[in-house]
């Protein structure tokens, strides 16, 4: 599977750039990570909890930074392996100043999946990945203001990620106005929801016994 | 005579199936039964560096969990279904199946481990605890790169991935090419589909240690085959294993793998922990766990006169054979036998290659191999027509193999590896009947010229194909009167579905005199009948049920001449009708079936020398070769130009499959092969990506078509006995299936007159279809 994107940073490249070096930054960015370890200079290993339709589970996974040329461009390589089957990928990621104010993030790469992943939840995984991309840099973007804004002498403003629900809810309302027309979006993502929601709390309720 | 056979009988097996009486795999419970699930590999192809099971060991309720080093000695490869081709010059190398994979998987849904535990929700949560350190490799996914130098191993201990090469030939190709007028070459693609059985398999094992009997539920098409090979397998005595095919919803070929790495697992496991296992597949370990079928290229050429008659068909095809072979050069070589479909070809060159990929295995799936060679023969005859401006009924028509050419020689050798011989057939009123039936002369000159008028894009298609069925060795039945009077037939085949219970019943109850409903029929038990090899290549109406007919017939032999001793009357005047034996002028001088029965059953006196005790007869027959089936598919059809759905208008079927035992029950079998077809045609296909992941392993993205889209099928009978049988019976069971997708293609092209496209391809789909549209050089 291809990833292809681009993204615009409310802020300057050198902040973009600390911010996506940031492990603890970046695991919030992505809800469902359950850690996100820097074991080397160019080095993170990490466990995150995925759920792509029909198909959920905790993924175990390294991620490698090489060709890095701060603050413009990098190479990621991921590997995760879990239940619910494999990922494997290259991805380039370049950011571009396109004034003091703005950062243009290009990214691209080429991603093997497998397993259950692959077998059952590949009609939506395009629409999925392509979400969670997205939400996650919007993430990111956000904490982005919250640096900049942030007053120096009082350090940094507090900032609040969103929860895996909220993440999740974007998600599917992406996906739900992907597969159907505009005035069923809201009612169909409200639905989604409902379900997700329903799904989180048995998750732990199951994970509290 | 024929007071039962050939009658629209209704299904003897019917009132069971429909309220639910019926046994099935999933039916049989053993008290203190254990439950498998199986660890299927996520790669399609990696390194195994280690299995650690230890978790999944500790998890409460798991009783056992083995990998492929647990087994010990008792690891080893499946044997193959087939026997490896004969001739000098043909390249095959066996590689089969593995019971759980050692070293590397091959495939995904390749078994690493099992997991007994008491239910299978907790063996299933314990697959999820087993760790697999594997390294990934890189994937053999793509057919035609697949022989390149430099493309990984499937198997390592050999020099590239071509599992086996033949070349065949009849009469001098390439000299009738230099002679003939038109050439059409063209490339021709057929992809992966999957069989889609409404019941998935399933296996129950019982090793009783006391007794040390072994005894296997089994949802397979083979269950005699499959008890030879367990017994062998374990150092058993054959009457030591007994294995029961029950009722089965539906086997469509890939139920016959001899045998799956399931049908080891859940016997051996059986026998190692002394108790009883079941293992029932669910539906998206089908799609990676279950035989598929159809993916092959053709280069293939077609040369002909101007007049439109044809000189010779030549291809070069590469067939995908998955991970491993066992099945041989089946599908290929049935396809090779339809390549030339039912016409009468001078000259033919046909080379094949196998070829090994990480991807399931392919083994025949209705149709085997088939599809693809009527597929090829008439594409390429539709495209002659075109070019000499011919009408594609008269092309058909004026190349049809002649009904005085019969027995027909093809020189080229069959699935069997017999020499193909067509044996019987008269194929000009089969295709009349279609063209009657149809209206294709009327469509053709006025309705379809008037609804072109009015915007709308209906096409006719019509299509002729052969069918190859009822190969040997063998099949064999026993029958015995009962003292109830009640006729009791074990026949060693196994029943899917075909109305078994009902067309064999009527064969004797047409030799012995008694209502269809006084036979009970046995299948598929090998402790019932322990000799036969399988419900295959539409053989049981033909194998199967001479060999009934033959052990009727002995049987009603034995009715005879001990009715004349007691009744006191000749043979020759005796008559059987309404479960008594009766002389003809006389009907009060009779005798119950139920009473010569006890006769032929004495418990006290003596009985005469030579004579055997009961009404009871044992038969067997085995066909010289192979009957050739023929019939013709016709269809008009609507695509809607937006969403390119179509809408089945009319759909003929003329057929001939020699003598009818029950129209029923053959129209019923036509029917569900047409709408296979259909699915085949146009909305089933199995996606594998760049890495040989299944993509669809769903039914919500694995379209199977549904009730609406099979349109109401016309069948009419013609019937052309064969020479080969007493009862002159050819199969059917694959015939629906066969010309569909070959069908499809020429009313698809029909219903586009204004866009210059050809469909070379199969199965189509509404977006492949609008691709092929729309692709702009294609509109004229």
């Amino acid at each position: 599977m291809k990833i292809e994107g681009e993204y615009v940073f409310n802020g300057p490249r050198e902040e973009v750039w600390k911010i996506v070096r940031d492990p603890e930054l970046l695991s919030t960015a992505l809800p469902g990570t359950q850690s996100l370890e820097q074991v080397s200079e160019n080095e993170y290993e990490g466990e995150i909890n995925v759920r792509i339709g029909p198909v959920g589970g905790e993924f175990a996974g390294r991620v490698v930074i090489s060709d890095e040329i701060p603050p413009e461009s990098c190479t990621m390589s991921v590997e995760g392996k879990g239940k619910p089957g494999f990922v494997k990928g290259t991805g380039n990621v370049q950011l571009i100043a396109q004034d003091d104010e703005k950062t243009l993030m290009k990214y691209e790469g080429e991603v093997q999946i497998g397993g259950r992943l692959a077998s059952v939840g590949q009609r939506l995984i395009d629409t999925a990945s392509k979400s969670m991309i997205n939400q996650g840099l919007d993430t990111l973007d956000q904490a982005l203001q919250a640096r900049i804004g942030a007053d120096p002498d009082q350090g940094e403003i507090e900032y609040q990620p969103p929860s895996e629900t909220e993440f999740a809810a974007s998600v599917a309302k992406d996906m739900a106005g992907s597969v159907f027309s505009s005035q069923w979006v809201t009612w169909i993502a409200i639905a989604v929801v409902v379900i997700l929601i329903i799904l989180v709390l048995v998750f732990m309720s199951r994970g509290g016994v | 005579m024929n007071k039962t056979l050939g009658k629209p009988i209704k299904r003897n097996e019917d009132p069971r199936l429909l309220t639910g009486q019926a046994l099935f795999v999933d039916d049989v419970n053993i008290p203190g039964m254990l439950h498998a699930a199986f660890l299927r590999s996520d790669f399609a192809h990696a390194k195994i560096n280690g299995v650690d099971t230890s978790e999944a060991r500790a998890h409460p309720g798991v009783v056992a969990v083995y990998t492929a080093e647990d087994m010990g000695e008792d690891w080893a490869p499946g044997p193959s279904n087939v026997a490896p081709p004969p001739g000098e010059d043909v390249i095959f190398h066996s590689r089969t199946q593995v019971p759980l994979a050692k070293g590397k998987v091959r495939y995904v849904g390749e078994p690493i481990a099992i997991v007994i535990a008491e239910s299978r929700y907790i063996a299933e949560d314990a697959v999820e605890d087993i760790m697999v350190d594997l390294d990934m490799l890189d994937v053999v996914a793509d057919l035609e790169t697949a022989l390149d130098p430099e493309t990984t191993l499937v198997h390592d201990d050999l020099d590239s991935n071509l599992a086996a090469h033949m070349i065949q030939d009849k009469g001098d190709y390439q000299a009738a090419k230099a002679s003939a007028d038109v050439v059409i070459s063209r490339r021709i693609e057929i992809d992966r589909g999957a069989a889609a059985a409404m019941e998935n398999r399933g296996i129950v094992a019982d090793w009783d240690e006391k007794s040390q009997h072994l005894t296997v539920w089994d949802t397979t098409q083979a269950p005699v085959p499959i008890r030879n090979g367990l017994a062998a397998r374990h150092g058993l005595s054959l009457s030591q294993v007994r294995v029961i095919a029950p009722f089965i919803g539906g086997g469509f070929g890939p139920k016959i793998l001899l045998h799956y790495p399931e049908e080891i697992m859940i016997p051996w496991v059986s026998m190692q922990l002394c108790k009883p296992i079941k293992w029932i597949e669910d539906r998206r370990e089908n799609f990676h766990a279950t035989t598929q079928e159809r993916q092959q290229i053709h280069e293939a050429e077609m040369i002909l006169t101007r007049e439109g008659k044809i000189l010779g068909v030549s291809h070069t095809f590469l067939h995908d054979t998955g991970a491993y072979d066992p099945y041989g050069l089946t599908i290929p070589l049935n396809t090779e036998s339809h390549a030339t479909g039912g016409y009468d070809v001078p000259n033919y060159h046909g080379e094949l290659k196998v070829v090994f990929t990480n991807k399931m295995i392919t083994t025949p799936v209705r149709g085997a191999g088939r599809p693809q060679g009527i597929f090829l023969v008439e594409r390429l005859l539709d495209l002659a027509a075109k070019e000499l401006g011919m009408d594609p009924v008269e092309i058909r028509q004026l190349n049809f193999i002649p009904p005085e050419a019969f027995p027909y020689e093809r020189v080229i050798i069959d699935q069997a590896f017999s020499p193909l011989i067509f044996d019987s057939g008269n194929y000009q009123p089969v295709m009349q009947k279609a063209v009657e039936k149809i209206g294709y002369h009327d469509f053709i000159t006025e309705e379809q010229p008037r609804l072109r008028a009015e915007g709308r894009h209906v096409g006719i298609g019509i299509t002729p194909f052969v069918e190859t069925t009822g190969v040997g060795p063998y099949e064999g039945a026993r029958i015995n009167i009962e003292p109830s009077g009640k006729i009791n037939v074990a026949t060693g085949v196994g029943t899917q579905g075909q109305g078994h219970f009902t067309s064999f019943a009527q064969i004797v109850a047409e030799q012995l005199g008694v209502e269809v409903t006084d036979v009970n029929l046995v299948t598929g038990d090998s402790t019932e009948f322990h000799w036969g090899t399988g419900t295959f290549a539409s053989r049981g109406a033909v194998v199967a049920a001479n060999a009934i007919h033959a052990s009727a017939i002995s049987v009603r032999d034995k009715v005879l001449k001990l009715a004349s001793k007691i009744l006191e009357a000749p043979e020759e005047e005796l008559e059987l009708e309404g479960g008594y034996v009766r002389v003809a002028d006389l009907p009060r001088m009779s005798i119950s079936l139920g009473e010569l029965a006890l006769e032929a059953n004495p418990l006290r006196g003596a009985v005469e020398p030579g004579t055997e005790p009961g009404l009871e007869a044992t038969a067997y027959f085995g066909p010289q070769y192979g009957a050739a089936a023929f019939g013709v598919h016709a269809m008009i059809i609507e695509v809607d130009p937006e969403t390119m759905m179509i809408e089945i208008k009319r759909y003929v079927v003329a057929e001939d499959c020699g003598t009818i035992l029950n129209p029923l029950i053959l129209e019923g079998q036509i029917h569900g092969g047409v709408a296979m077809g259909i699915g085949n045609a146009y909305f089933e296909q199995l996606i594998y990506d760049e890495n040989a992941q299944l993509l669809n392993a769903s039914l919500a993205d694995y379209l199977v078509p549904t009730a609406c889209e099979i349109p109401h099928i016309e069948v009419e009978h013609l019937e052309t006995r064969s020479p080969l049988n007493p009862l002159g019976t050819k199969g059917v069971g694959e015939a629906g299936t066969i010309p569909v997708p070959a069908l499809f293609a020429q009313a698809i092209e029909n219903a586009f007159p204004d866009h210059d496209f050809e469909i070379l391809e199969m199965p189509l789909s509404p977006n492949k279809l609008f691709e092929l549209l729309h692709n702009k050089e294609n509109i004229q």
